[in-house]
């Protein structure tokens, strides 16, 4: 939370998890299992992150980018529909992570050009990242991470969050809209913009890559239909990728390697072990049983405590760690009632997917900090974001959680 | 008489007029400043590093970011030339409100000129917040006068008293 000497957070874990191990707190074998059982987890952000870097080396979310300004008319508030929609798209087949850290340079670069003001388009691509990121189970890491160790299937997951995925997303957009359409007012000018083909940087490999993406996104949903592996899948599909980026020397693989965040694993690592320790000390239990008290053993307080328990969480310690201790403290609620385990599962998703909302560019701790700058008088747009989150986001998981429950 | 007007890509005529109504002082020197403004790659760096990446500076993306900025910034510059030719040009980076004072101070501005708000095609807003938060900051901070440059609104009168 607190990054003491601006340490990494993987550093932090691994130290963790090594001192754990270490001092003789958890057992290295019972480690070696934890990491083992979370294989589809690991090999999910290597294909992810390897899916989306080797897009973008395709020119694809610039491409997408320039369509989207073409069919806005010249209007700026449809563009800013557009993205909107483009970022449901990006998070739906690639993942949050690719419209949070992709679609928000390529808009800003885009949107600078056409001289509209980068602040509402800016927060519509930070925002939607989180909010689509749960139409499907590829579409956020922590999905993954949740259902690792909670399976549903594709029927439960699409039948109890693409409701509520529409309905967040719906409401997202419209108070974006409300909040920022005396700035969307405005139109541009076409001629600003280069020609679409001028993102693509090869054509071969460009058609490729749509041809790939193509394969890539009903195997997602077929391979989650089958309860198949979904890492395999987009490892499968970032090392055709990769292949066709080799092939048409468009990448070396120093280069791709360069695309994949590294340290992510050490820190996931670290934090599988350490949780795993904390749960031999009944810790994570004891969280699981506060929920289940809090809930009232009602599915519709299992929803409503899951989501913004999770929410809140994510906020404190990011939504990673997050899922990864709510996973643990819901093996206290499997004896549960299946509508309040369900009930528990599903929030858990929800409230780690769209809380980081919230605080979209940081934990709470950035935000106090930013809140002491403001005070020194120093405009920081950090807490722009923040503003916009704590009115939208509440809205967002209440309603969300409401379609969830009458959904179980 | 050193003014200094602060260009923000949408208030290059109204820098321009209101400018002109110092050509009677002499010697007048004209200053249109633009600032690129580094709040954006600061959120996203802090974005990359919630998603635990490195900041944005060696990524493909930050050429184009900068070759963006920098033609926005060239073309504000030249949108203000037109309305006040022979103007000296400054063209600074970072917080657009640290840099206008500290620019005034620096360049021995005698007045800051500067827009509420940039407008974007939006009627004139009169009213609470219709100061946005960079000409705040600049009317509390200034080293010199600050002549705030609102929209003409007439037809949004009168207020009821």
């Amino acid at each position: 939370m607190t990054r003491p000497f601006r340490w990494s957070e993987s550093r932090i874990a691994m130290g963790g998890a090594a001192g754990l191990l270490l001092l003789g707190l958890i057992r290295p074998a019972d480690a070696a299992r934890t990491l083992l059982r979370d294989w589809n987890t690991f090999l999910f952000f290597i294909g992810m992150m390897g899916l989306s870097a080797m897009a973008e080396t395709a020119g694809l979310f610039d491409w997408l980018a320039v369509q989207a300004a073409r069919l806005a008319h010249r209007s700026a508030a449809r563009l800013f529909l557009n993205v909107f929609l483009l970022g449901t798209a990006i998070s739906m087949i690639f993942s949050n992570d690719a419209t949070a850290l992709i679609l928000t340079p390529v808009v800003y670069v885009l949107v600078t050009r056409l001289r509209l003001p980068v602040l509402p388009y800016m927060f519509a691509c930070t925002f939607i990242a989180d909010s689509a990121s749960f139409l499907l189970p590829i579409s956020n890491p922590i999905n993954i991470i949740v259902m690792s160790r909670y399976p549903l299937t594709l029927f439960t997951f699409l039948r109890l969050f693409l409701l509520p995925s529409l309905l967040v997303i719906a409401i997202n957009i419209g108070i974006f809209y409300l909040l920022y359409r005396a700035q969307l007012k405005g139109s541009f000018n076409l001629e600003q913009l280069p020609a679409a083909e001028m993102a693509v940087q090869h054509r071969g490999y460009f058609r490729y890559t749509l041809w790939v993406l193509a394969l890539v996104a009903p195997s997602y949903v077929i391979a989650a239909a089958f309860q198949f592996p979904l890492s395999v899948v987009a490892m499968a599909g970032a090392l055709l990728l990769l292949m066709g980026a080799l092939f048409w020397k468009r990448t070396t693989l120093a280069e791709a390697g360069k695309g994949i965040s590294w340290p992510i694993f050490g820190f996931i690592a670290g934090m599988f072990v350490v949780v795993r320790a904390i749960e031999d000390t009944g810790l994570t239990i004891k969280l699981g049983n506060l929920l289940l008290h809090l809930s009232g053993g009602t599915s519709f307080g299992a929803v409503m405590v899951g989501t913004f328990g999770a929410a809140l969480g994510t906020n404190l310690i990011n939504n990673v760690p997050m899922s990864v201790v709510m996973n643990s403290s819901l093996a206290s609620v499997q004896h549960a009632a299946p509508a309040v385990r369900n009930g528990f599962v599903a929030a858990t998703i929800f409230g780690c997917d769209l809380g980081p909302n919230l605080t979209t560019v940081g934990s709470l701790a950035t935000i106090l900090w930013l809140l002491i700058l403001r005070q020194r008088d120093v405009e920081v747009s950090g807490l722009d974001y923040f503003k916009v989150g704590v009115l939208v986001t509440p809205v967002m998981l209440f309603v969300g959680a409401m379609a969830i429950w009458l959904l179980l | 008489m050193r003014v200094l007007g602060c260009l923000d890509g949408t208030n290059a005529e109204q820098i321009g007029y209101a400018a002109q109504m110092f050509t009677t002082a002499e010697p007048l020197t004209i200053g249109l400043l633009t600032v690129i403004d580094v709040g954006p790659r600061k959120d996203i760096d802090r974005m990359r590093e919630r998603f635990w990446r490195p900041p944005m500076q060696h990524q493909p993306l930050t050429g184009q970011m900068l070759a963006a900025e920098t033609a926005a910034a060239h073309e504000t510059l030249n949108a203000g030339l037109a309305y006040a030719k022979g103007a000296e040009t400054l063209l600074r980076q970072g917080r657009p409100e640290l840099e206008i004072v500290n620019t005034a101070s620096e360049w021995a501005a005698d007045v800051i000129l500067i827009g509420a708000r940039a407008e974007y095609g939006e009627p004139p807003h009169v009213g609470p917040r219709s100061v946005g938060h960079v000409a705040r900051f600049v009317l509390d901070h200034a080293p010199c006068p600050v002549l705030l440059l609102r929209p003409l609104a007439r037809e949004q009168f009168p207020i009821n008293r």
